[in-house]
């Protein structure tokens, strides 16, 4: 047992002396660092992510990060989406068929015999709608400055949890924010993007020009693309829009699985073992 | 003076690199050594971070002057002219790490979140996380 432990124990300061080495004399590409310029590819990004002169490569989007995630490598981020879909769905199939509904209608679980004091009570009452305003900021300026749908929906979920902490999962279920408006407003996001990726060919469709699909601007092949300016307001095209439905997605799907995570363990266990069915 | 500028700087990448990779040691540790599946858990999240750390390293550029630090890869004006695009060139970090890493953390959110439910259903049908318990559990 013990020459065990002394195994593992060297085994992995051997790995971090060894990684640390390699990288310190040049596994990076460059020795020694930090590198002093950015790659070739980096510079193409950086030069064509808002370049009014450059109309056929331009992303139209002053931040390079958001161009690069909804724009040149926008099919990543799709497919990022499906996977974070399918994940959250092996989570649903884990709780499938647990509901409240029961709990709920019993008397003795009104909302004031829960949650904590009501001193919290009073601060989270301020503070939710200042979170969702925060987090929707952060997802419409998405394409103006760091952040976007991914950062402002995982924001906006922070508010149903703060609820459900301090209030109990009981008062947000009794408020309306269940598990169904929040698949709802998964699926509405979901669909978005969907619709979103296809804008350019149904405008494509009915100009008769070429047009593909997950397409932003204007290309040498197919003239059509979304506006990158509405009256004067910069919105990048199609990030804008993909922006919000992700926002809708993450918070739909966050806050779905805080619901079910804070779902009471003796309600749970009688679904689980078979006693209750709805 | 430049180059004792240039020197600091490379030492203190190889002590933030050494950090890295101390945090995967730790990590793997926690991964492969210890029983609780929560441990386990908890651990793979400080191992991905210290990977997208690692990552956006890859894509820092060194000081041009110590006047000049570099940028945010973000254009501050919304009609750039192309001499500003140049000096934002010259300044900006690297942006496709960046991008590539709020991919991964998304991604490595969802699969957590999914380990934990699944995490949580174990504790719920065997009463422990102790994988060694589980592992000598019959039918």
């Amino acid at each position: 047992m013990r020459i065990k432990k002394l195994l593992v124990l060297g085994s992995l300061i051997l790995l971090v002396l060894t990684f640390s080495l390699a990288f310190a004399r040049g596994a990076l590409g460059y020795y020694p660092l930090p590198l002093p310029r950015v790659r070739m590819l980096a510079s193409w990004y950086l030069y064509t992510t808002l370049n009014p002169q450059y109309t056929n490569f331009t992303a139209m989007s002053p931040v390079a990060v958001a161009a690069i995630v909804w724009d040149y490598r926008g099919l990543d981020t799709l497919f990022e989406t499906a996977v974070f879909f399918l994940a959250v769905v092996g989570a649903l199939t884990l709780m499938r068929g647990v509901t409240l509904k029961s709990v709920l209608n019993n008397a003795n679980n009104k909302d004031n015999n829960y949650g904590l004091s009501l001193i919290s009570k009073t601060a989270a009452r301020l503070l939710t709608p200042l979170i969702i305003a925060v987090s929707a900021s952060i997802a419409l300026h998405g394409h103006l400055t760091h952040g976007g749908g991914f950062q402002g929906g995982s924001a906006a979920a922070v508010a149903p949890l703060l609820v459900l902490v301090i209030f109990s999962v009981y008062f947000l279920l009794s408020r309306g924010i269940s598990e169904k408006p929040m698949f709802m407003l998964w699926t509405a996001g979901l669909l978005g993007i969907y619709l979103t990726t296809l804008a350019a060919v149904f405008i494509g469709l009915l100009t008769g020009l070429n047009a593909y699909v997950f397409q932003n601007q204007p290309k040498f092949d197919a003239p059509v693309g979304l506006p990158a300016q509405i009256s004067g307001t910069l919105i990048s095209g199609s990030l804008f829009f993909l922006n919000i439905f992700e926002y809708l997605a993450v918070a739909g799907e966050f806050t779905l699985v805080f619901i079910l995570l804070s779902m009471p363990e003796e309600v749970v266990k009688s679904f689980i073992s078979g006693e209750t069915y709805e | 003076m430049v180059r004792r500028m240039n020197e600091l700087n490379t030492f203190l990448f190889n002590i933030l690199l050494f950090s890295l990779f101390f945090n995967v040691g730790i990590s793997l540790y926690g991964i492969f050594a210890r029983p609780s599946l929560i441990k386990k858990i908890i651990a793979l999240t400080i191992f991905s971070d210290t990977a997208n750390v690692l990552a956006i390293i890859v894509g820092y550029r060194g000081w041009p002057s110590p006047e000049q630090p570099p940028i945010p890869p973000v254009i501050t004006s919304t009609e750039p002219t192309s001499e500003d695009l140049i000096r934002f060139i010259n300044r900006a970090v690297d942006p496709l790490p960046q991008a590539l890493v709020l991919t991964a953390i998304v991604i490595g959110l969802a699969v957590t979140l999914f380990l934990i439910f699944l995490t949580l259903q174990v504790y719920r049908l065997y009463g422990t996380t102790d994988v060694r318990r589980v592992a000598r559990l019959r039918g």
